[in-house]
């Protein structure tokens, strides 16, 4: 696995960019993999969707469907590839700092 | 430019044997008959190839690490040469040993079956993905080093090929570019499984050499025995995913509906795979709304690993395979239900129904069935009420290989079709005939390195070029066209290839699930279920 700096720490990257030590996130680390997802810099509208991610994540141990995040942020999906050009999955999810998703979806 | 390949090259040629060449595959119709709209394949990176083996096309779908010196090199060939015995012998290969025989004692070497398949002709008839390429280069592998093992090999015939580091890289990645369609089966006049050969490839290479695509085995059956599922849901999750679920049938349908979970003594225990909830919960929704009108007894599971329907074993390692299958039925058995169900999920109804039958005996054999013909009783018989004019846009039938070719289920799903959209429009060819949506056999997961360019724009040429045909005279935008594909894995790789040539957002070309369409024309679903904005 490559090691890349992000946010002043050295991390392991998956060949997506996936961060693979999900406790090492924090803010700064997010802003530096938002660079890389045309998502920087970072608004209010951004935070919401890490946010819901992370805690969502922090509290199941996987990400939430897509419907779910719409639902519970209010942005649509549209929206959401506004905030996040590379998409829920591979944009949104990466910078919180999730796994790449597994399993047929 | 294409060069000219022989079966010796595979151990001869140094470096990369054949570069996939965007302008070498096959022309796609209107309206993406412009090569210059073809995305072609990127290359690996340095780094990547540095790393990984991908002397035979310059893809790396399975990441095989170079050997880091000759002592390596060999013990690849002996572990390898062992292996192969082991497959040969009854003992280590009970499950597939009498058809795998079959199908190596003979070749008429007629080559209905390179016609037949979809990755060879539209790969611009490349000679290493013909099906008997790889059927013979292990036959010759046979012949030349295995043939004084015994009776039951010395039926082979030729024995040039060397048996070396670079043949068994390239055959281990040419064991993942055939989808195990079958499609090639079919067609052989004496029954040669070429897609037969390929699983038992992959399982050599898995059992004895540890050599799988991480999405099948670490993040796929590992996981599935170690979380729950594959997709990494765990039993809180899935509480989550279901109350979420609920809500949403509410909203939709205005009624309280709960999906019953580990309801002991239902008729029906339900399998879905795992990825519906997360990535197309419409599929878990419509299933819920369709039973609870139809009076449906029926159960999830949430035992772990049952709450999964998937089995990727079945692409790869028959011990996997064997695990997951004993998991699913120990479910059923412990809520005492009087049969299991799989739901849209082509290869579960492969592992589930056919392979399993070599593995559940006792009193884990459990009759096991496909939730289509159950959906055609209740919308055949009108046991629910619907309103066709609710479908009201063109809509084709992708026919998933396993369920179809595979299991026989052919006519229930178009009888459905038929009954409930009044502009239903089958592909040419269709029904067993039908071609592999391209992400067969895991590819629609897999998407290390290259790959998922590979599969985008070889294995899944064929099907893109039938989706275009048959909407080709409705491509306005403004018409909302519709891919019914019964199946999880279909379902990504459609999505996959919708996206990758903006299909959707050019000309309104959407995919989705069976039930979805049976849900959208139920009288007592206010408006539309099926919601264009997020499928
Ligand atoms: S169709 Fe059958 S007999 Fe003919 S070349 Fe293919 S495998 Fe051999
Ligand atoms: S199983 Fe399908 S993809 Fe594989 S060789 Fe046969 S026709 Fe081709």
């Amino acid at each position: 696995m490559p090691k890349v700096t992000l946010g002043g720490k050295e991390l392991e990257i998956d060949e997506d960019g996936f961060i693979q030590e999900p406790e090492k996130w924090d803010k700064a680390v997010a802003e530096d993999i938002a660079k890389t997802e045309e998502a920087y810099p970072m608004s209010e509208d951004h935070w919401k969707v890490i946010n819901y991610l992370r805690n969502y994540f922090l509290e199941f141990e996987i990400a939430p469907p897509i419907r779910m995040v719409t639902k519970q942020t209010g942005f649509d999906l549209k929206t959401i590839y506004k905030l996040f050009p590379g998409g829920p999955a591979k944009g949104a999810c990466k910078i919180a700092g999730l796994p790449k998703p597994t399993g047929c979806v | 430019m294409k060069k000219k390949i022989t079966l010796r090259d595979i151990g001869k040629i140094e470096g990369q044997m054949v570069d996939i060449d965007k302008a070498d595959l096959s022309r796609l119709p209107a309206p993406l008959d412009d090569p210059a709209d073809e995305p072609g394949i990127k290359q690996l990176t340095g780094e990547q190839k540095d790393r990984f083996d991908a002397s035979l096309d310059g893809i790396s779908a399975i990441g095989l690490v170079k050997p880091q010196n000759k002592q390596e090199e060999e013990d690849f060939v002996r572990k390898f040469i062992a292996g192969l015995k082991k497959l040969l012998s009854k003992e280590n290969n009970w499950t597939f040993l009498q058809p795998l025989m079959l199908s190596l004692e003979n070749c008429a070497k007629c080559q209905n079956c390179s016609e037949a398949c979809p990755v060879f002709t539209e790969s611009g008839r490349q000679e290493i993905y013909r099906p008997t390429y790889r059927t013979e280069v292990l036959r010759r592998i046979i012949r030349k080093y295995l043939k004084k093992e015994g009776k039951l090999l010395s039926k082979f015939t030729g024995s040039d090929i060397d048996l070396n580091f670079k043949t068994i890289a390239r055959l281990a990645e040419l064991s993942y570019r055939c989808t195990l369609c079958r499609r090639c089966a079919q067609s052989c006049p004496i029954g040669v499984d070429n897609g037969l050969i390929t699983h038992e490839l992959r399982k050599l290479f898995s059992q004895e050499m540890d050599i799988a695509p991480k999405e099948l085995h670490q993040l796929g059956t590992v996981q599935h025995l170690k979380v729950g599922s594959s997709t990494g849901t765990s039993p809180k999750a899935l509480a989550s995913f279901i109350d979420f679920i609920e809500g949403e049938i509410e909203e939709i349908t205005g009624k309280t509906i709960r999906i019953p979970v580990d309801k002991e003594g239902a008729d029906i225990l339900l399998l879905h795979n795992a990825g519906e909830f997360i990535s197309w919960p419409e599929n878990i929704e419509a299933f819920a709304i369709i039973f609870d009108a139809a009076g449906v007894d029926w159960t999830l599971s949430s035992s772990l690993v049952a709450y999964d329907a998937v089995n990727y074993g079945v692409w790869y390692d028959d011990v996997q395979l064997a695990r997951i299958a004993a998991r699913h039925a120990q479910a059923a058995r412990d809520l005492k239900v009087n049969r299991m169900m799989v739901g849209e999920c082509g290869h579960a109804h492969k592992a589930m129904l056919v392979v399993s039958d070599r593995v559940l005996t006792g009193d884990l054999n459990i009759p096991r069935e496909s939730a289509i013909p159950l959906l055609e009783d209740i919308v055949l018989n009108d046991k629910i009420r619907l309103d066709r004019s609710k479908n009201n846009f063109p809509v084709t039938l992708h026919d998933p290989c396993n369920l179809v070719r595979l299991s026989g289920i052919v006519e229930p799903q178009r009888r459905i079709l038929r009954k409930i959209c009044p502009d239903f429009r089958e592909m040419e060819p269709h029904g067993v005939d039908n071609y592999c949506c391209g992400g067969g056999s895991g590819f629609a997961i897999m998407d290390s390195n290259n790959f998922s360019d590979w599969r985008s724009s070889v294995s899944g040429r064929m099907k893109l070029k039938q989706i275009l045909t048959t909407f080709g005279d409705v491509m306005n935008p403004e018409i909302h066209k519709y891919v019914c594909a019964p199946c999880s894995n279909c379902k990504g790789m459609i999505r996959d290839l919708l996206s990758r040539y903006r299909l959707t957002e050019k000309h309104g070309i959407y995919y989705g699930g069976l039930v979805d369409l049976i849900a959208n024309a139920m009288v007592d679903v206010k408006g539309q279920f099926i919601n264009w904005e997020t499928s």
